[in-house]
């Protein structure tokens, strides 16, 4: 229904994992997915150029034994740093998930207050658990110039070990002031307490855009929650879509 | 032990006139765990050839010879009692690494559930990830992409007293924290989803813990590779990790009884690298896709030994090797290390010549190494050479079939008797119970497994109201995009009931697998059994394993389910200690559209409550007697037939759409399984225990009585409910508590916050 030209890259190294349900969201919301290997794109068999969207997938990328994301972001500045940079600056589109929102960080395309920063600005932390949690989180939509369409809450799930957003409190007032924030943790019940702030993130940060609102992070999984029996409680409350949908929906809209 | 040296890293073994005490000098030396008789039928063998055999020869027949490689305890007794039952949906059986059974029109499932008991109880961390690898592997290498991951783990209680530890032995907790740790870093890094499994403890695992791993895969039908070439020239590949010393006799120390020397032998433990596997997995199956993949096995128990070996005897071919193209992770390896070696992440793929670019392509594009080692010849012998020189010539069949014993068992025999308790408060039992380990939430272990990754998972292992989840019974994977069809999984063991009585304990568990399958709503289709035992060379373990083989092969073929694939661990036993007998099953079901799934959470008050099934006095082996220290040997007997009459039943309702939740009573009875949905649908129950059986009210509250679940139907239902199903309406959804009366007498009334309390506190301190 947008036409054949979205494409949309979704990067592959070794240990990104969440390729497949990626593509299938990508593909239902109108674009042309294509897996594209950093291999590919240092051989020169693939060029970021030919997209309209680059979505850097969840996952463990060459197992996360340091930094997580961090070997990501260098073998991305190592290779493609200035196509990366020129695809940004033209207006399209980048999306991290989970993994991918710690690579964007590690690149410092986010949070980006003030341009695109030579070290990051932020951190996604060890989780104040201590450890890898999977589970669902409400989130409460902040009302953001992409996401204009999405609930006010909806579900997502989280699965990482590193998700606690942190930031000087500069920053922090920075992206606060420049409304990049674009999910929060939140319950039904009040609290943002753990576990339904499910790693410490400071101000229930789950996800970011830069202020342009071409760079965006986040750590719930959007692709994960397409359908509406991807959904955990989908025998208790009737949907007629996965609450990811409005994600993908409005990265179409927004690249039409 | 006398040794003349061939060539470097090679020597001749004197053996053709060795004495008895010599043979056994030599097994010990060489690590083989081979019996004197063994010893015998090998030196006989070169004897009748005219001359003595190399290292490497001998470690090669010590590998197929293995308990482990070779079954050679356990394949009478399988063959009697687990292989045969017919099913028309199989499709290949305990032949291969995994079996294989329909799924739909075009496509098969692929599963598997094996052990890694030894290298866990000695490195609990590394041992657990790499029995997660291996299971992968097992799945992969059928051309199956794995779409999930189970794990049954057995330990001793974790406050267990450390004082009374064996030396050597490590604490419960630490192997707990160790092994949950392994399978998290691995399959969460892997990008497999972890969707089933159970916890369990019990004394009985203090010095033998126990880690199993299943993995299920989907495949198009016609890309299923088999573990075997039928064809000579084609070349043998080695595709992945290199070959290292780590897991060096890995199938030999799994063959052996666990002894506080054990920690010396870590070397038989291999070493995971989720991150060489995952592009393994994605090169696998670009290959597969390509159709270039003659025959494939990956390189586990008894390293290419083992995979070479069985590979082309299945095939009826032979094979020359040329072991120094192996890419090695040291400098200075023996040919016979580099042969039976373990390391993980490696595949051994038969490729035809004409395709060996298209490979070079792919394992590339994913940075993985490849090395064609040899190929298959007409015939039936194996040569290997190193840098030119023949240091290996057997025949096949010598060096994979084998022996086979009929080992002597003894059958105890069980005498009958009950002791009858003091009643005491209901509401302390229950409360008790639920924050019992057993019993108690598993949210901590379980929210540490990415339950999500692939986004099929459909329904949860833990299910109800977001932040206030209770334990499901299986989940449910959807496998396809396409098609509304999925896979439901889950596991089941007993050893407390086993432990009591075998049989029952072995029937016991096909039908807690069968109530699991049943209770989310989906058809039990196949299973996979992973058998758990002592030493065999002790006949009361014998009789145990016998008993219990014997159990499962009754259930099962009653109601025509296979097993298609299993493994055997024995000799589970240190310090004159053996484990409870312990068979756990990975069983699959169908639901033809997961849309009709079921939960276990209550859904909304006012609706009614089931029970479906019988209640018995038969407390032998319940969570109720053990924690009020009853003895009873009357354990839960299955009937079969109402195994099959109520399971038909039941998924004839919730095909019909008219079972708004279902949980199946199992550790602790009908309460705990009553105040689980609870907990799951944040809202309460009210049960009058007047309408069950006649009996006492902590016997129907409290018995694991076979062969029940709990149902909530809406009242308009009720009445085609009640004529399709034979069930009891015991109460209604309501509130927000758990109140049980026995006619006018109330027994108890517990707010859900406290019962959610107790269950939510069992492992919180252990687990973390």
């Amino acid at each position: 229904m947008w036409g054949e030209s979205m494409k949309a890259a979704i990067l592959q190294m070794e240990g990104t994992n969440c390729e497949e349900e990626t593509y299938i969201a990508l593909m239902e919301s109108g674009f042309t997915p294509e897996y594209v290997h950093l291999n590919n794109l240092r051989k020169g068999k693939a060029k970021l150029d030919d997209y309209e969207l680059i979505f850097i997938p969840g996952g463990f990328s060459a197992g996360d034994y340091v930094r997580a994301g961090a070997i990501f972001a260098a073998r991305l500045k190592a290779t493609v740093w200035k196509d990366l940079v020129k695809f940004v600056e033209e207006g399209k589109f980048i999306i991290g998930v989970c993994n991918g929102f710690q690579v964007l960080i590690e690149l410092g395309l986010l949070p980006a207050t003030d341009g695109i920063s030579e070290a990051p600005e932020a951190a996604l932390m060890p989780n104040d658990s201590g450890h890898f949690e999977c589970r669902w989180v409400y989130l409460k939509s902040q009302s953001s110039k992409i996401f204009t369409d999405v609930p006010e809450m909806i579900t997502l799930p989280v699965a990482h070990a590193e998700g606690k957003f942190y930031a000087s409190e500069s920053v922090i007032e920075k992206i606060e002031a420049q409304k990049q924030v674009i999910f929060r943790y939140t319950s039904p019940y009040g609290s943002t307490e753990y576990p339904w702030n499910p790693n410490g993130s400071v101000n229930d940060i789950a996800a970011i855009m830069n202020p342009y609102g071409n760079v965006i992070g986040m750590m719930p999984h959007p692709e994960r929650a397409y359908f509406p029996y991807q959904h955990p409680d989908w025998t208790r409350n009737k949907r007629d879509t996965g609450d990811g949908y409005y994600i993908f929906r409005a990265l179409a809209e927004a690249l039409r | 032990m006398k040794v003349t040296k061939i060539v470097e890293g090679v020597y001749r073994i004197h053996i053709l006139n060795a004495t008895d005490d010599e043979l056994m000098e030599i097994n010990e030396k060489m690590g083989l765990a081979l019996s004197l008789d063994e010893m015998k039928k090998l030196r006989d063998f070169f004897a009748s050839l005219g001359r003595d055999p190399t290292d490497i020869e001998i470690h090669a027949i010590a590998q197929g010879w293995s308990e482990h490689c070779s079954y050679k305890s356990s394949k009478p007794i399988l063959r009697k009692y687990i292989f045969g039952i017919e099913s028309p949906h199989t499709i290949v059986v305990m032949q291969d690494d995994a079996g294989v059974v329909e799924f739909d029109e075009d496509h098969a499932y692929v599963f598997k559930i094996e052990s890694h008991n030894h290298p866990s109880a000695v490195e609990p961390y590394g041992g657990a990830a790499t029995g997660v690898g291996g299971i992968i592997r097992d799945v992969l290498n059928m051309g199956a992409k794995p779409i999930a991951l189970v794990d049954p783990l057995f330990f001793a209680p974790p406050d267990y007293p450390y004082e009374k530890l064996n030396p050597g032995i490590k604490h419960p907790r630490y192997l707990l924290n160790g092994v949950v740790a392994g399978i998290r870093d691995y399959g969460n890094r892997v990008g497999i989803p972890t969707v089933a499994g159970m916890t369990y403890f019990h004394e009985g695992f203090v010095n033998n813990i126990l880690v199993n791993a299943g993995c299920i895969g989907i495949v198009r039908k016609d890309k299923i590779v088999r573990s075997r070439v039928d064809k000579p020239g084609v070349l043998l590949v080695m595709l992945g990790g290199r070959t290292g010393r780590d897991g060096i006799h890995g199938v030999n120390f799994a063959s052996k009884i666990l002894s506080e020397k054990s920690e010396e032998e870590k070397q038989a433990v291999q070493l995971g690298n989720p991150i060489l596997k995952e592009p393994l997995i994605h090169a696998v199956l670009e290959a597969n896709d390509e159709g270039i993949i003659y025959g494939m096995k990956d390189l586990g128990g008894g390293g290419l030994s083992s995979v070479i070996g069985e590979m082309c005897h299945a095939g009826g071919v032979g094979a020359e090797i040329h072991l120094d193209k192996v890419p090695l992770k040291e400098e200075g390896m023996a040919p016979w290390e580099i042969w039976v070696s373990e390391s993980q992440e490696r595949m051994l793929l038969a490729i035809e010549e004409k395709h060996l670019d298209i490979l070079h392509e792919i394992a590339g594009k994913w940075d993985l190494e490849m090395s064609v080692i040899g190929k298959t010849t007409e015939g039936s012998v194996l040569k290997i050479f190193w840098y030119g020189e023949k240091i290996l010539e057997l025949p096949l069949d010598f060096m994979t079939a084998g022996v086979e014993y009929n080992r002597p068992y003894k059958i105890k025999k069980v005498k009958q008797m009950q002791e009858i308790p003091v009643e005491e408060n209901y509401r302390n039992i229950l409360l008790k119970l639920l924050s019992s380990v057993n019993i108690g939430s598993k949210e901590y272990i379980v929210r540490q497994y990415d339950h999500e990754v692939q986004g099929r998972t459909v329904i949860k292992p833990l299910q109800g109201e977001i932040g206030f989840e209770t334990h499901g019974d299986a989940a449910i994977i959807k496998p396809l995009k396409d098609s509304w069809k999925g896979l439901a999984v889950t596991v089941a063991a007993n050893p407390q009931i086993g432990e009591i009585d075998p049989y029952w304990g072995a029937v016991y568990t096909v039908d807690e697998a069968v109530r699991n399958l049943v209770a989310v709503g989906a058809k039990p289709h196949s299973f996979s059994d992973c058998l758990n035992f002592g030493n065999p060379e002790r006949e009361e373990i014998m009789g145990e394993f016998v008993e219990s083989c014997r159990g499962l092969g009754d259930a099962a073929r009653y109601i025509h389910i296979p097993f298609v694939s299993g493994n055997v661990s024995f000799y589970n036993e240190a310090f004159n200690r053996n484990i409870p007998p312990t068979p756990v099953l990975m069983a699959v079901g169908i639901i033809e559209d997961i849309r009709k799934a079921v939960t276990a959470d209550f859904k909304s008050a006012g609706n009614y409550i089931y029970i479906v099934g019988d209640t018995r006095e038969e407390m032998g082996g319940s969570e109720y007697y053990r924690l009020m220290g009853y003895k009873s040997t009357t354990v839960p007997k299955v009937r079969f037939e109402d195994m099959k009459n109520r399971t038909e039943e039941l998924l004839k309702a919730m095909g019909e759409g008219i079972v708004e939740s279902c949980h199946d009573i199992s550790h602790g009875g009908m309460a705990v399984a009553i105040a689980e949905m609870c907990m799951g649908g944040k809202i309460g129950a009210e049960i009058d225990l007047a309408k069950m059986e006649f009996m006492r009210a902590d016997f129907k509250l409290f018995s694991e009585s076979p062969t029940r679940w709990i149902c909530e139907v809406k009242p308009e239902n009720a009445e085609r409910f009640e004529e399709l199903v034979k069930a009891r309406r015991i109460g209604q959804v309501s509130g927000e508590t758990f109140r049980v009366r026995d006619g006018r007498r109330w027994l108890f009334n517990v707010h859900l916050n406290i019962l959610r309390n107790a269950w939510s506190s069992a492992l919180r301190d252990y687990v973390g």
